[in-house]
């Protein structure tokens, strides 16, 4: 192995009470790929965030080439050679691929009609890594796996010798996802130091050369590769040996269905689906697997009554609940998770009593008691462990996880006919994911049809009775768990063939 | 969050010197002794009975204008309309009085003031409707609809309502007593600040008290989780357009009747604009509305008597009363901008 490029040592930072890294020593070595493991919350994105001077550290130094830097912003990490690609995109999606580009290319000319060369020079990476793009393609149009190949190629734009990938693989197919393993195998065997920052074993497995786990802000293990079993890092990663196995409740596949969904077309937000059928039975749980962008939101929106159906009908227990307008209503026996929960799940500026009570607004008593309200907010915010746990606490208040337990304990706390949850376990922890896993399938047990929207297709092959699989706002297929192979959901997810297994 | 309230205090007191040391330059500039004169003006706003009545007579129709904007802005709308909603109030009202001048006082005062009160709510109604059927912006549409309500009540008084006993004068004939709003304990205060009031303790518990107000808040907060959770937000906004046009309404024909005792062109002195500045001084919030109003009546009263007995021109009062709105809202601005930034 070769030396080190980058050292961190001893590095420390807080935000407010929380430790976020505690005295964190680091090596990134060129020609090797440190996988950077940890759960959510664990420090890793704020450790890389201090190497790329996005965060200043409290204490500790960084050595490159063992001379001392303290980055003052990304600016001066980009000049000597640090890239970080974010889960979040910093790219314009109004511009074209080129002209994104172009924006951060160093040498770029003050026209694009001037200077072919070097415009050329800056699509030298993207053609690299993805040929088939059209650089003249505005960046709103692209897949999310594309974006993050523009943003790949802009960060080795910019001779980055060190290139943080942060979950890079959470938001690909599986055949975009062992395409990336390819090109970070060959950007490696060019020199360049990959710092890989993931919670997945499977990323681990595929190209890691060393590991480097974090648990709440300090590294519990270090090791190469090859020395270490996905059992053992799982155990460093959650702290304990073993997680409660949770497995979802029994089902008989030969159980009347209560949920018809019969050729739906709805539209929202520019996002279509179209001639959508399926049936799911009480006790059901139907996973909906698809790379994010396929027509999900649409789906979930249409499903709750939310948004206006335009051709096909969705029957909940013999009762029509599509919706015409768009100022649907939610029906009383529907739970819906909604993604983005700040934007489509609670009222940002008002108190989480409030927005637990949300649900039952119009049955409040015309002086509604505010500590009765506060009281009910209490025992859920107990139950579902949102934290701070401070009931007349603004929405807007809460990290996107308890955000995203706050809405399961207003959604999931009684039983409801029809559950449609839209990536519940987004910015959760294996815990808190677990815990919600927990609640969905005593939903399901308890004779709810269970519509669950996913893109995790482990979990959905570990619990879901069947798994659909979106594609271009259609189902590509369904297929019984029993089944299911990752190869043909990856290739529905990809769009290649369809079919209906079952 | 605890030092909260004393922080508004010190803004509060920090807008005040930022007033006084504007006045002053002001007032060195148009060379009057800044601090006599604004002393002066104290005692002329609120110094003896005289001037805090003629201070709530010019508060009256503020309060009610700025009800009626904070009423809507709970839902999230904004309205500039309290003016066109004050003179199409006004308008509607006056043509009760106008058509049976002699009718009894039991019938045409009631009449009347519905009347004035339906007319505003039908004014501020039609911006409503434009917004929640047709999603045409409230600011938009109640500004427009000011000069139209304006041009309506010229209309009226330089044609068809015009008394010719008044000899060329555009104003209708002189509303008989029955049709005039009482006044109270012999000022020139009248029933309109009562009605004010009790509206503004009424809509603050209900905004703040009620299932409604709630749900008002759900609304403005996330319109889309209203409507999942079954709330209208095209009722609500019909509501809170009408029931805050319909106060607008009222402060015009009470305005017409008891202090102008006829419908004239210029029946108000942008007591809808004042209306709107104090609503957004208040943080839209009724209880605060009141003082508020009250002060920026003592200054309109204030700057008559100063052009009558210190030979100041009118539009110094104007100008004092827009460096008091910049003092305060640069206080509750600079209060914003430390909340951001600690929060």
């Amino acid at each position: 192995m070769s030396s080190a490029l980058v050292a961190m040592c001893g590095v420390s930072k807080q935000f407010g009470a929380v430790t976020a890294n505690d005295n964190v020593d680091l090596e990134i070595r060129a020609g090797e790929v440190l996988a950077l493991l940890g759960e959510n919350g664990a420090g890793k994105s704020t450790l890389m965030k201090v190497l790329y001077g996005f965060y200043h550290s409290d204490a500790g130094e960084i050595r490159i080439d063992d001379r001392m830097v303290r980055f003052v912003s990304p600016k001066e990490a980009m000049a000597s050679g640090i890239g970080m690609v974010f889960q979040q995109f910093s790219l314009v999606p109004a511009l074209s691929v080129l002209e994104n580009l172009l924006a951060a290319f160093p040498n770029a000319p003050w026209l694009q009609t001037r200077g072919r060369s070097r415009v050329t020079a800056a699509l030298g990476w993207l053609k690299r890594l993805a040929p088939n793009l059209d650089p003249a393609r505005p960046v709103r149009e692209l897949a999310v796996g594309e974006r993050q190949l523009v943003e790949l190629a802009k960060v080795l734009n910019l001779n980055a010798r060190v290139v943080i990938l942060d979950e890079p693989t959470s938001v690909l197919t599986p055949a975009e996802t062992e395409q990336l393993y390819g090109f970070i195998r060959s950007l490696v065997a060019e020199g360049k130091a990959i710092v890989f920052i993931t919670h997945k074993l499977g990323d681990v497995a595929a190209c890691a050369d060393r590991i480097v786990v974090m648990r709440g802000g300090r590294v519990v293990d270090r090791a190469l590769a090859s020395e270490r079993t996905p059992g053992q890092l799982v155990s460093a990663m959650v702290g304990r040996e073993k997680l409660a196995l949770i497995e979802s409740p029994v089902f008989a596949s030969s159980t009347v269905p209560a949920l018809q969904v019969r050729g739906v077309s709805a539209a929202v937000q520019g996002a279509q689906i179209s001639d959508i059928s399926f049936a799911v039975a009480p006790g059901e749980i139907f996973g909906i697997a698809g790379v994010s962008g396929n027509g999900q939101y649409a789906l979930a929106e249409a499903l709750a009554g939310l948004a206006p159906v335009t051709a096909g009908d969705i029957v909940l227990g013999g009762v029509s609940i599509a919706s015409h307008d768009n100022d649907g209503a939610i029906p009383d026996d529907v739970a819906y998770v909604p993604e983005r929960p700040l934007d489509n799940a609670v009222v940002a500026d008002l108190d989480l009593g409030i927005n637990l009570a949300l649900r039952q607004v119009r049955e409040l008593p015309l002086f509604p008691h505010r500590r009765a309200i506060a009281a009910r907010a209490d025992a859920l915010i107990a139950r579902f462990d949102v934290r701070p746990p401070r009931p007349a606490l603004p929405a807007a208040a809460l990290s996107g996880g308890n955000l995203q337990k706050l809405v399961i304990a207003r959604e999931l706390s009684d039983v409801h006919r029809l559950v449609i949850a839209s990536y519940p376990t987004m910015g959760l922890d294996v815990l808190a994911t677990q815990a919600v896993y927990r609640t969905l399938f005593e939903q399901a047990a308890a004779g709810a049809c269970v519509v669950w929207i996913s893109e995790d297709l482990d979990d959905l092959l570990a619990y879901a009775h069947r798994i659909a699989v979106i594609y271009g706002g259609r189902i590509a297929g369904i297929v019984r768990r029993e089944d299911a192979s990752r190869q043909m959901i990856g290739r529905w997810m990809a769009g290649m063939d369809r079919g209906e297994a079952a | 969050m605890n030092n909260r309230p004393v922080q508004q205090i010190l803004y509060g007191i920090g807008g005040i010197a930022l007033f006084l040391l504007l006045a002053s330059v002001f007032l060195l500039a148009i060379g009057k002794p800044p601090l006599t004169t604004l002393a002066t003006m104290g005692v002329y706003a609120f110094g003896d009975n005289y001037s805090t009545s003629e201070s709530l007579v010019k508060a009256t129709p503020i309060l009610l204008c700025a009800l009626a904007v904070i009423l809507p802005a709970r839902l999230g709308l904004i309205t500039v309309g309290g003016e066109g909603q004050l003179y199409f109030g006004a308008l509607i009202g006056t043509s009760v009085v106008v058509n049976f001048p002699g009718g009894p006082m039991f019938a045409l005062l009631p009449a009347m003031l519905l009347l004035g009160a339906l007319g505003g709510a039908v004014w501020s109604g039609l911006a409503g409707i434009l917004r929640a059927r047709f999603n045409v912006n409230e600011t938009i549409s109640t500004l427009l609809l000011n000069y139209i309500a304006v041009l309506l009540v010229n209309y009226a008084v330089y044609g068809a309502w015009k008394n010719a006993a008044n000899l060329g004068w555009p104003a209708t004939i002189q509303f008989p007593p029955a049709a005039t709003v009482p006044s109270i304990l012999g000022t020139r205060v009248h029933l309109g600040l009562v009605v004010a009031l009790i509206a503004a303790l009424i809509l603050h518990v209900a905004v703040t008290y009620t299932r409604w107000g709630l749900g008002l808040m759900v609304l403005a907060g996330n319109r889309k989780i209203g409507a999942m959770v079954g709330l209208h937000f095209a009722r609500n906004t019909l509501i809170v357009m009408a029931l805050g046009g319909a106060l607008a309404g009222f402060a015009g024909i009470c305005e017409t009747s008891a202090i102008q005792g006829r419908l004239q062109s210029g029946l108000s002195v942008g007591y809808g604009l004042t209306g709107f500045l104090v609503a957004w001084l208040s943080g839209q919030h009724f209880l605060r509305a009141v003082p508020i109003a009250i002060l920026i009546g003592g200054l309109i009263a204030a700057g008559d008597a100063l052009q009558l007995y210190s030979k100041i021109p009118s539009a110094s009062a104007t100008i004092l009363q827009g460096l008091l709105f910049v003092s305060a809202l640069a206080a509750s601005g600079l209060a914003g901008r430390r909340e951001i930034r600690h929060g």
